[in-house]
């Protein structure tokens, strides 16, 4: 090949490039809200009703700090609360901050459990903190979250 | 549409009546949000996604979990349960379109 021809296709490949690249950050403007699209605080409200979470440590959050890879990031919920018939644990809730739907899971349990606890693996579209709720059978809400920083989003 | 492949596992392997156990249940699932667009086409991947898992022993619901689309793909659920002698642990699961499966584990506590 001829330095000038080929010097010809680049100069074409260039243009095409140029023509390409409006219509394509076009496209990533106008995202679309999913049918569930609902933020944390309207989500909190939702579970919580008027009354005010209390920030707990009988919740053991286990979030990892970094995830590589935002469509799997393991969560486990443990709360440290006896599950007797009269006193027991009886939702807990996985929120995650940011997402366009930040609820993930509403766990309902009951005594027969003998254990409070709730382990799943959520998705992250960016850097957030996940939260989890505990609503208590007396009708108290307990609170936890913790930051997770994400690589590479998982969402879309 | 076939049925979808699910797993349901109980740890520890070995236990007493009255132990506390792990219950996990693992359905092959792809938990489509509906906001992800075809390569190839450029539309969009319709939604599809489990709506609700009901956890049963011997017909008594002990965990009654909501879910949304916001979890992986292949979604793992887990949780404890106090074993009261012999019997089966059924999973229900719901689909965002309504089809309901189900899958059951008998087990048999030693000793």
């Amino acid at each position: 090949m001829q330095r000038r021809d080929f010097l010809r296709g680049l100069s074409v490949a260039a243009a095409s490039a140029v023509v390409v690249t409006p219509s394509m950050s076009f496209a990533a403007d106008e995202k679309p809200k999913g049918s569930n699209a609902l933020s944390y605080k309207e989500a909190l409200a939702a579970v919580t009703g008027s009354k005010t979470p209390e920030v707990s440590k009988k919740i053991a959050l286990k979030v990892p700090e970094i995830a590589e890879n935002g469509a799997v990031v393991p969560v486990t919920v443990e709360v440290d609360h006896p599950m007797n018939e009269d006193d027991y644990v009886k939702s807990i809730h996985i929120f995650a901050t940011k997402n366009g739907n930040s609820r993930c899971v509403d766990a309902h349990l009951s005594p027969a459990n003998g254990k409070a606890m709730l382990s799943t693996r959520v998705k992250l579209g960016e850097t957030q903190e996940v939260a989890a709720l505990v609503e208590l059978s007396n009708g108290t809400f307990l609170i936890a979250s913790q930051s997770v920083k994400v690589t590479i989003g998982g969402c879309g | 549409m076939s049925k979808r492949k699910t797993l349901i596992k109980v740890k520890p392997n070995k236990f007493k009546n009255g132990d506390i156990v792990k219950v996990s249940f693992m359905v092959m699932h792809p938990m489509e949000t509906g906001l992800r667009k075809d390569k190839k086409t450029g539309k969009f991947i319709p939604a599809e996604y489990i709506k609700n898992v009901k956890f049963e022993y011997n017909g008594k619901v002990f965990t009654n979990m909501n879910v949304w689309e916001t979890l992986s793909v292949n979604p793992v659920l887990t949780t404890y349960m106090k074993v009261d002698g012999e019997g089966t642990i059924k999973v229900t699961f719901t689909d965002n379109e309504g089809t309901v499966e189900e899958s059951s584990i008998k087990i048999k506590p030693k000793g």
